[in-house]
């Protein structure tokens, strides 16, 4: 357990170097939260609600995509197959804890920076520019951050599975950047769900992807209440559980094959 | 004869940003801004004769890669006149770079990902080669370097020895008056080595090709170059014949001696006493004082001798105390 | 300079060659940015069938500058290749622009030269698609001069965002590591035109107005072709415009490129 926390702290200083690339993350999120908000707010024209879904709302949707998708890693993540195609994962294995687990804390130093300086700073400055929805009681906000800590939950495995291919294909990325864009589009975050047609949210529920964003979102504008949030919930664990058994399976046939095949 | 590259008083200066640490220290650097200088090159003068093939010595950061890269067009200096092949480098890039060839040890000229014989016919074009001179000198590089076995696979998955050798057949297909060799032996085995110094060494006899060698190899220099510039810390220590060199500074020499008997002391006068082992010993003198048949004579009147060897010190430990005892100070 | 431009095509021919030689996974490299692309604008579009238009534009409207922007920034990203200042950065990090400068061969058609992605045929197909079905369901008669105007529209496109490029690559120079402002205006750039301008802030507006103009570029020529009026009140003449735009960025390019390189002769780097 302490040396997972080591592995948290020490991808978390090492996070903090990057300086450059954070503020750059930040410049670029800002300006493409304004472009896509101004399409949303055109969208709406005179409506006020659309699905459920209020003009405020929407705005702050697009404002906490754009805070958030760092955190979430929305854009994906070849870290891990790039260390089974260099080899340098042979590092990785000789230590004593399980490779989920070791990216795993790598994974969470990089989100908690990731949370505060691109996603919390974001959110402020775009509050100077739209008014922002906040959630309007304690239980709100603990029912959000627990949506947030499964949607990331769920996004790390999804990523995890997608780089766990590489142990059986040279092409993962090829893979991964198809598997990502999906993940984008239904995930909510280039548009928020509730505005596309109705179908296209029904066949994403089969999908992992909402629970990754849209779900979270949702707790956060307050659009789930009651029975919703929870059934919400329980979607999001269900999802995370699930996933992170396939990736633990995935992950003990891949060695396999690589300790046999000599990588 | 008219020199075919004249430099005079080369001078280059680098202004370089203090790094300041820290989020702070980013910030003071936008607004506030602060240079140290470093002199690279201060006040070097040399000719280079057509044929000529010379050596250019020097510690890390003596200054040797910067005037290469004037000599070559890449750099402007900051003060001093350069000449080459009748041009200004830096001033006549397209023109002047015609007539020259480089090859580095540190990285190809080739293009990655395509075979050696590829990279090679693409040359052809780019310094528009005469067709049946390129087939020429293609086939007698590609004999004398023994390219044949190679030449269709990819620059990347070349051996170094190999990539060496293409490199050197690409720099002289063109077949320029000037050559600039950067560390050509860096990295490679004895036998590749003197491949490559063959080669060199044809191409400078038979095709009167001028060399500038670059090279921390000094055996390089002691089989290939007649003269040699030595340059540390952006000035020229020395301009002349290896001779000359060694005739000068070359004081260490050694001789290793087999005693027919046990001899308790075998020290000489006026010598400084010999490491022993049993029945050996080496004795040090300054060959600059005493020739090595006086020691010899000596010895051989004091004591029983079963073998003798004379040993030179080798160029390095001359270069090196050189360098170090700044023995050439201007 | 007819030499550098045959030894630009000699380049080129290397480079397609290189990248077919990776067959199957060149295919489906290029389908699957194909498929990326054309599943960002489908999802435009699904969200544009709940709302029936977008700030008084219809889709086929949309469709029609959206697919302009994309298919002038695929072709963009496919030519300027070699300036793409992420790639740029690594390029000159290695010493390789040293080795371009030992040639006797002119410099930009030998950077040109050392990068051509056939793969981003995937984007500028999608953008073709787009603009297929604009074309299909626009209500708007196509008369010469429009029919005239059109590749040059797109031309002038490129360029500008070329331009681009060029610039963020000049920075290189100094800075080594890109700068990410000049993906915000590039990348950036291209989302905000594939959407009617009349939709942005004021301020955001005139960024890419006065600042970069790149609002010149797609939207006012659009407003030509698409028979619209102006709801901004520029001069009349404004759809017209988006040569001149692309001249004097590509102009300003060249000018700080060369500029850049006088710097990075007496520097070394």
């Amino acid at each position: 357990m302490r040396f997972f926390l080591r592995i948290i702290k020490l991808s978390l200083l090492q996070q903090t170097t990057y300086r450059a690339a954070l503020a750059a993350g930040l410049a670029t999120n800002f300006v493409f939260g304004l472009l896509r908000a101004a399409v949303v707010a055109a969208l709406y024209n005179s409506q006020e609600t659309v699905n459920g879904l209020p003009l405020q709302a929407a705005l702050t949707y697009i404002a906490i995509g754009q805070a958030m998708i760092a955190f979430l890693f929305l854009f994906g993540g070849y870290d891990l197959m790039m260390t089974v195609y260099s080899g340098s994962i042979a590092a990785d294995l000789v230590r004593p804890v399980s490779i989920f687990t070791l990216w795993m804390g790598r994974d969470i130093g990089k989100a908690l920076v990731n949370l505060v300086v691109r996603g919390l700073v974001l959110l402020l400055v775009f509050s100077l520019f739209y008014p922002l929805i906040l959630p309007d009681s304690p239980a709100a906000w603990l029912w959000t951050v627990v949506s947030l800590l499964l949607a990331w939950l769920i996004s790390y495995a999804w990523r995890f599975l997608i780089n766990v291919t590489s142990f059986w294909t040279p092409d993962a990325r090829g893979l991964g950047r198809a598997a990502f864009t999906a993940s984008q589009v239904f995930s909510g975050f280039l548009i928020p769900l509730r505005l596309y047609p109705d179908w296209v949210g029904q066949l994403s529920q089969h999908t992992p992807f909402p629970a990754m964003f849209n779900t979270s979102l949702e707790v956060y504008l307050g659009l789930l209440q009651g029975p919703a949030l929870w059934r919400a919930l329980i979607n999001q664990a269900a999802w995370a559980l699930g996933l992170s058994l396939l990736c633990f399976l995935l992950l003990r046939l891949g060695l396999r094959r690589l300790v046999i095949q000599g990588g | 004869m008219a020199e075919i590259v004249r430099v005079r008083d080369l001078r280059k200066t680098f202004r370089v940003l203090d790094r300041r640490p820290g989020l702070s220290g980013s910030l003071l650097n936008l607004v506030a801004p602060r240079h140290h200088e470093i002199r690279a090159v201060e006040g070097v003068s040399f000719d280079l004769q057509p044929g000529d093939l010379v050596g250019y010595l020097g510690p890390n950061g003596a200054g040797k890669s910067t005037t290469i890269k004037v000599l070559t067009g890449l750099l402007v200096p900051s003060g001093g006149e350069v000449r080459a092949r009748g041009m200004t480098p830096w001033a006549e890039r397209e023109r002047y770079v015609r007539g020259i060839g480089a090859v580095f040890g540190n990285r190809t000229t080739l293009w990655w990902d395509l075979p050696v014989i590829d990279s090679l016919e693409l040359l052809e074009p780019m310094y528009e080669i005469p067709r049946e001179r390129f087939t020429r000198n293609l086939k007698e590089f590609s004999e004398l370097l023994d390219l044949g076995p190679f030449l269709d696979t990819p620059v990347r998955s070349l051996s170094l020895g190999q990539r060496m050798r293409a490199d050197l057949c690409a720099a002289l297909l063109h077949e320029p008056e000037l050559v600039f060799l950067d560390e050509p032996t860096i990295g490679l085995d004895v036998v590749a080595k003197e491949a490559i110094r063959q080669f060199i060494r044809h191409v400078n006899r038979e095709r009167g090709v001028t060399m500038l060698l670059t090279t921390h190899d000094l055996s390089d220099v002691e089989r290939l170059c007649e003269r040699v510039m030595i340059l540390d810390h952006g000035r020229l220590l020395y301009d002349g014949t290896l001779l000359e060199l060694n005739a000068r500074f070359e004081s260490n020499w050694t001789l290793k001696v087999d005693f027919d008997e046990e001899y308790r002391d075998a020290s000489l006068p006026g010598l400084q006493p010999p490491l022993r082992e049993g029945r050996q010993a080496i004795y040090s003198f300054d060959h600059r004082a005493l020739p090595s048949a006086e020691v010899i004579q000596a010895l051989l009147a004091r004591f029983k001798i079963a073998d003798l060897e004379v040993r030179r010190p080798p160029l390095e430990e001359t270069i090196r105390r050189i360098y170090a005892q700044k023995l050439l100070l201007p | 300079m007819a030499r550098s431009l045959r030894l630009y095509f000699r380049l080129l021919s290397i480079q397609l060659r290189s990248q077919m030689t990776f067959r199957i996974s060149f295919w489906i490299d290029m389908l699957t940015t194909g498929l990326l692309n054309v599943s960002y604008f489908a999802s435009t579009y699904l969200v544009l069938e709940r709302f029936g238009n977008i700030a008084g534009w219809t889709i086929a409207e949309l469709a029609f500058i959206y697919g302009m922007a994309e298919i002038s920034f695929g072709l963009m990203d496919m030519i300027f290749s070699g300036f793409d200042p992420d790639w740029f950065s690594n390029f000159v990090r290695q010493g390789a622009l040293d080795q371009l400068l030992l040639r006797p061969v002119n410099l930009f058609a030998q950077l040109f030269g050392s990068r051509f992605l056939l793969r981003r045929l995937g984007r500028i197909l999608q953008g073709a698609l787009v603009l297929a079905y604009a074309f299909a369901n626009l209500p708007v008669a196509w008369t010469a001069p429009k029919l005239a105007y059109l590749p040059l529209v797109i031309i002038s496109q490129i360029v500008a965002m070329g331009a681009l490029f060029m610039m963020g690559s000049t920075l290189i120079i100094w800075t080594i590591q890109p700068i990410e402002a000049v993906n915000i205006i590039t990348y950036g750039g291209v989302e905000m035109m594939s959407y009617p301008a009349s939709i942005y802030s004021t301020w955001l507006r005139g960024l890419f107005t006065y600042l970069v103009p790149l609002v010149f570029l797609n939207y006012y020529p659009a407003l030509f072709f698409l028979d619209r009026p102006d709801p901004l009140g520029f001069p009349v003449f404004a759809p017209f415009l988006a040569p001149a735009a692309a001249g004097v960025m590509l102009w300003l390019a060249l000018r700080f490129w060369h500029f850049g390189l006088t710097h990075y002769q007496s520097t070394g780097t």
